[in-house]
């Protein structure tokens, strides 16, 4: 009986003994292969991982192209409003549509003074203003002019920018 | 006295049926009161003649487009080819219809943080100049190369420079294009900021 115990310990003790050696064989390798070089350079701690911003021409033209599409002003406004007279309402047809995501504020100059003749109070996306008054009253006559359409961001108000429309003003009497 | 009391509803009865009559034979028809007032439809004669009433009523025309606000846009001498900026691609819609064109009336430029350098009508630059325009798209989603076509932009005075025309419902794109000579700084920002107008082409 002991002699049978005694045979199976033998036929366990060689396999152990060579997984323990290969075992070690490994870490050697491991430790081998991933220890450093026999220098002292030590790697620079303020370095980030990556590549380096603005080498990749596609990556910085998308970037552009992420902040142009915030500054992209959409509106309607007639090109030739009438107002039957200088103090009455014309039909401006002014329109922030839906798909702005801005707020839009219009201001008019006429073309020949520079002198602001209009300006509105903020629209909301997806809204339009059919007649208005203008606050300048003007005498009967031809008017070029231009519509300038100041975009504000939504959340805070910030400004983004301008977009112009040249329209002609017709005041009758 | 009774007999007149019933002749006078009578009366008041035949009036009132008359009345919505005419108006439930208006509201049949889905025409509203004042259209029905404004046709004439009676019966001619063979031979006589009738005047007809035509009113026209002239539409407004409205201008409807998308538009940038700003452009912005990068710069740098190592970029390939003569137009050295890296520009987004800036697309025009004309949701109208009418033709309309595109304008820049007025270009605001800052150079204070580039020390020494100046602004230039390209396409040729001195060493100290930047010279920034703007060029129509011509290969679809590519960048212009070269700066063939350009319209340049004058700093800080009125101008008229037609970008593009587009017909109705059309939309077409710009780039940003642009050169600089060999000593103006880097790795600073500056700004341009064109006013762009659109008209009834």
């Amino acid at each position: 009986m002991k002699e049978t115990a005694r045979t199976t310990r033998k036929k366990w003790v060689l396999p152990a003994c060579a997984a323990g050696v290969a075992l070690l064989l490994a870490a050697g390798a491991y430790f081998f292969a991933m220890r450093g070089p026999d220098d002292s350079l030590e790697l620079a701690d303020n370095a980030t991982m990556g590549v380096l911003p603005g080498i990749d021409l596609a990556q910085r033209q998308a970037e552009l192209q992420a902040l142009l599409d915030e500054s992209m002003i959409a509106f309607s406004i007639n090109t030739s409003p009438v107002f039957a007279s200088g103090s009455s309402e014309g039909n401006l047809m002014l329109e922030n549509p839906e798909n702005n995501a801005k707020l839009l504020v219009v201001e008019i100059y006429r073309d020949d003074t520079g002198e602001m003749i209009y300006q509105s109070k903020a629209l909301p996306v997806g809204s339009y203003i059919e007649n208005v008054a203008l606050d300048k009253v003007l005498d009967p006559g031809e008017y070029p002019a231009t519509a300038y359409f100041k975009g504000y961001r939504e959340d805070d108000h910030s400004y983004i920018g301008q977009a112009g429309a040249a329209i002609n003003i017709s005041v009758l009497s | 006295m009774k007999k007149k009391m019933l002749i006078s509803a009578l009366a008041v009865m035949l009036v009132a049926g008359v009345l919505m009559s005419g108006s439930y034979a208006a509201a049949s028809d889905g025409i509203v009161g004042y259209a029905v007032e404004a046709y004439q439809d009676e019966d001619i004669p063979i031979g006589s003649s009738n005047e007809v009433t035509m009113v026209g009523t002239v539409e407004p025309t409205i201008m409807s487009v998308t538009m940038p606000t700003y452009v912005p846009f990068h710069i740098s001498r190592s970029v390939q080819g003569d137009n050295k900026v890296i520009s987004p691609r800036i697309n025009i819609i004309n949701n109208s219809s009418i033709p309309v064109s595109l304008d820049v009336v007025y270009t605001a430029v800052d150079l204070s943080r580039l020390p020494g350098a100046a602004w230039a009508i390209g396409p040729v630059v001195d060493s100290n100049q930047i010279a920034i325009g703007l060029q129509p798209e011509s290969l679809a989603n590519q960048m212009p190369t070269t700066l063939e076509q350009t319209r340049w932009l004058v700093d800080n005075m009125a101008q008229n420079v037609n970008i593009i025309s587009l017909s109705a419902y059309d939309s077409s794109a710009i780039y940003v294009v642009g050169t600089l000579g060999s000593a103006v700084p880097e790795n600073e920002s500056f700004t341009v900021t064109p006013t762009f107008v659109v008209r009834e082409a």
